[in-house]
């Protein structure tokens, strides 16, 4: 009898077959074929999740379906797809969001040429297809291959508009920092296969998890750290921001359901191994609440909606990788299903709101998009106020008040972080609102006076206030889940087979109020028009401002009193040097910790230089290391015979050295640049070396 | 298998090997050099199936499905940089592309 499981296999293929079609274009597609095809290749894997999901849900939720076996002596190679509540619930999730944001970049990407439609379809459908294969696999094969192909698609994906050389640039750092944190998942995946004998999951991770050698903790921190890095946690946080070059249907799918969410799911996947060490466990929730802190920080100071969304991912991501590090990966996936319902719908509407408008994605742009674009702001406040956490309404208080609770309950080192998490949930609320209460203000001036011409003609990019089908039924779809999706979180948790998390009432009640807190917040620094100028020149403060001189008054000064008076220190100070100092930190804020700039000095710059110099480009010789030994050479013998008379016997010396300078000259005549003469030279060899070994080995 | 199955069955794959060698040697086209390059591949995987109906054992297969996986492999970025080369420099000839070295 067929097994209702062989239905996995259907999930990743419409999308993979999408890709094919649209890649390969082998009956050269017209404009609406392609959005056919890609339409359905992207909305069909829902389809068939639905029915696995009712399976899985009617209690039989424990499916293999094997794909290819290798048996090696002990160990073997069987690559396989596995239906568990976890993958069941993830794939779910995935399905959905990937079938809505691919709805949508149906009418978004309606103004491109067939060509770049047909390469953006491909990608988007491979993206998902690859995000579905690592999520429902069951084997690390698998597993890597899917994590791979979702790094390489973010990479295309990311440079889509191939003229812009930012986005190439954006690209390639994607690929490259994310790439340098796949090496050190991909040591941990082989340790744990020299471990457990074999690459299935439902063997592998028991097997890593009740491990007791020291290797244990190497793992441990392996997979942490390939985490890390997948989800553009700090200090690996640097390409995501950049990753905004992409089209905003790409960010949406990037930063929700795929890609920056995988590493919080690896984590979830493998935490029996991340929880049986209780180091690497504090390491992850270290770094969580740090990175939630960090990102929601940075996101006050954004003067660009998409770049504000991006910080805003890297913050809850984090509080996904806190849950892990508090042993509750169920929170963890209770928090990813509802991040990736509301992050998608931030950027879904903030992209229709901002869409064709001449000041780009930038905050002033959301101006007057009630009264626009009234869908889509709806939208937005629904999105918004789930990722403040607004509470009972929204699904996203639920998510955050389970992991808040989960680090109260953790002790006192919990309360630490607990109270970190608090902060950070208002800093949250506050940039959360921002581009809310931006959109109240009126558009700026060059918008809403036309210079010449009709008004109305020239007025707004000649959109309907009321955008298509493709593009209001994700909208709602994805608003309603974001609101009403909260009474989900309890069951998704103990689906998983754990309890929800419940802290005692005060504490839960202060996080409650932290949406009102930063709604308050948000408005001081949309209104108060000092207060917003601030903000707005704070990315590129060079000079204090007049707001930094009254904050210093009002604020700084009397601290920095304060702190004297009661230290009784009464020496002369330099006033000058703390107001610096406090102007540079909203500079560094802004700009993401300045980690670009670490990276560009520690790595970029000596290894180009490395390159340049190799090559002979700037300052080098033309062979550096070829011309190496020659050079020392000849110091050498100039430094031991030049000293000494000169007889016949050191000229004979001297004669030697200097034919070094031609035997290097003949030794570099060899490398001719013909791939034949290296084909010989490769032969004769590895000859060679067969005759030296059939002459040791002779008997 | 004999033994004297085998030993023809080796000298077929050395034969096959020497033949794409040989290939690779004076053929300039860049297309003629790739088809050589999968008969010298084809020698040995030839040799290991050989020796493993042999010995009985595995191993040769397993090896056999390397040699396919880096067969394809290979050809897929030969012919992958052939391509990049008649578009960028319209070269067919390996013997004028020599700048690499610099």
């Amino acid at each position: 009898m067929l097994s209702p499981y062989l239905l996995l296999l259907l999930v990743p293929s419409p999308p993979l077959a999408a890709f094919l079609m649209l890649g390969l274009d082998p009956f050269f597609l017209r404009r609406r074929a392609v959005q056919v095809l890609a339409l359905l290749g992207g909305v069909a894997p829902f389809f068939v999740m639905l029915p696995l999901a009712a399976v899985c849900f009617g209690g039989e939720c424990h499916g293999v379906v094997p794909v290819f076996t290798l048996a090696f002596g002990q160990s073997e190679v069987a690559l396989a797809l596995l239906l568990d509540p976890m993958s069941t619930l993830v794939g779910l999730t995935v399905a959905a969001v990937g079938a809505m944001v691919i709805t949508y970049a149906i009418d978004y990407m309606s103004d491109a040429g067939v060509a770049d439609l047909r390469r953006f379809f491909a990608l988007m459908n491979l993206f998902l297809a690859a995000m579905l294969t690592m999520v429902l696999a069951g084997d690390t094969i698998t597993f890597f291959f899917g994590w791979e192909l979702m790094g390489l698609c973010s990479f295309f994906l990311i440079a889509y508009n191939t003229g812009l050389p930012q986005a190439v640039a954006a690209g390639r750092k994607a690929f490259i920092i994310t790439r340098f944190a796949d090496a050190f998942l991909l040591a941990g995946l082989l340790l744990l296969f020299l471990e457990a004998n074999s690459v299935r999951l439902d063997v592998l991770i028991p097997a890593g998890a009740t491990m007791t050698e020291d290797r244990h903790l190497v793992i441990a921190l392996l997979l942490l750290a390939g985490a890390l890095g997948k989800s553009a946690q700090v200090p690996f946080h640097t390409w995501l921001p950049s990753a905004m070059a992409g089209p905003t249907p790409v960010s949406a799918l990037l930063h929700s359901a795929t890609m920056v969410a995988a590493g919080a799911f690896m984590l979830a996947r493998f935490s029996p191994i991340v929880m049986s060490e209780p180091l690497v466990q504090a390491i992850a929730a270290a770094f969580g609440v740090g990175t939630a802190a960090f990102g929601a920080l940075s996101a006050i100071f954004q003067t660009d909606v998409k770049r504000l969304l991006a910080y805003s991912s890297i913050s809850q991501i984090g509080f996904m990788v806190l849950a892990v590090g508090l042993g509750a990966p169920e929170v963890a996936i209770g928090h990813f299903v509802v991040h990736a319902m509301f992050k998608s719908l931030l950027f879904l509407a903030a992209g229709d709101i901002t869409h064709g408008s001449d000041l780009g994605t930038s905050m002033k742009a959301m101006r007057g998009a009630a009264r626009r674009r009234p869908v889509a702001y709806v939208a937005y406040v629904a999105g918004a106020a789930s990722l403040a956490g607004v509470p009972f309404i929204t699904a996203g208080w639920w998510s955050k008040e389970a992991v808040l609770s989960a680090a109260w309950n953790t002790g006192p080192f919990g309360i630490a972080i607990w109270a970190l998490a608090f902060l950070t949930a208002i800093c949250t609320a506050v940039y959360a609102f921002r581009p809310v209460l931006e959109a109240l203000l009126p558009e700026p001036e060059h918008r809403s006076r036309a210079p010449h011409g009709h008004p109305l003609a020239l007025n707004l990019h000649h959109r309907a206030r009321i955008g298509s089908g493709f593009i209001t039924v994700p909208l709602v779809v994805l608003a309603t889940g974001s609101m009403l999706g909260g009474v989900m979180v309890a069951p998704i948790i103990s689906f998983l087979g754990a309890e929800v998390p419940h802290a005692p009432h005060l504490p839960a009640l202060l996080a409650a109020m932290a949406p009102f807190a930063g709604l308050i917040g948000a408005a001081a620094l949309t209104f108060v028009p000092s207060l917003a100028a601030a903000v707005e020149g704070a990315h590129d403060m060079r000079r204090p401002t007049r707001l930094d001189h009254k904050f210093q008054i009002w604020v700084i000064e009397p601290y920095i009193r304060l702190i004297r008076w009661l230290s009784r220190d009464r020496r002369p100070r330099d006033a000058d040097l703390d107001f610096e100092r406090q102007v540079r930190l909203i500079r560094w804020l802004s700009r993401g910790a300045r980690m670009d700039g670490v990276y560009q000095a520690l790595v970029v710059r000596p290894f180009v230089n490395l390159v340049r110099w190799l090559s002979g480009h700037r300052g080098g010789g033309v062979d550096p290391v070829g011309s190496a030994p020659v050079a020392l050479a000849l110091r050498l013998t100039q430094a031991v015979v030049g000293p000494l008379a000169h007889d016949r016997f050191d000229r004979f010396w001297m004669r030697s050295a200097n034919r070094l300078v031609r035997i290097w000259v003949m030794a570099r005549a060899i490398q001719t640049g013909r791939s034949r003469d290296y084909a010989l030279g490769l032969a004769l060899g590895t000859a060679a070396l067969l005759v030296i070994a059939w002459g040791t080995t002779w008997n | 298998m004999n033994a004297a199955t085998l030993s023809i069955l080796l000298l077929l794959s050395a034969g096959l090997f020497a033949t794409g060698f040989f290939g690779l040697l004076a053929r300039r086209a860049i297309l003629f050099q790739l088809i050589s390059l999968e008969l010298m591949l084809a020698g040995p995987a030839l040799g290991f199936i050989a020796g493993g109906a042999y010995h009985g054992g595995q191993t040769g297969q397993a090896m056999f499905v390397l040699i396919l996986i880096l067969a394809a492999a290979e050809v897929a970025l030969g012919l992958a940089l052939y391509l990049a080369l008649r578009r960028v420099a319209d070269v067919e000839d390996a013997d004028t592309i020599t700048r690499l070295r610099h």
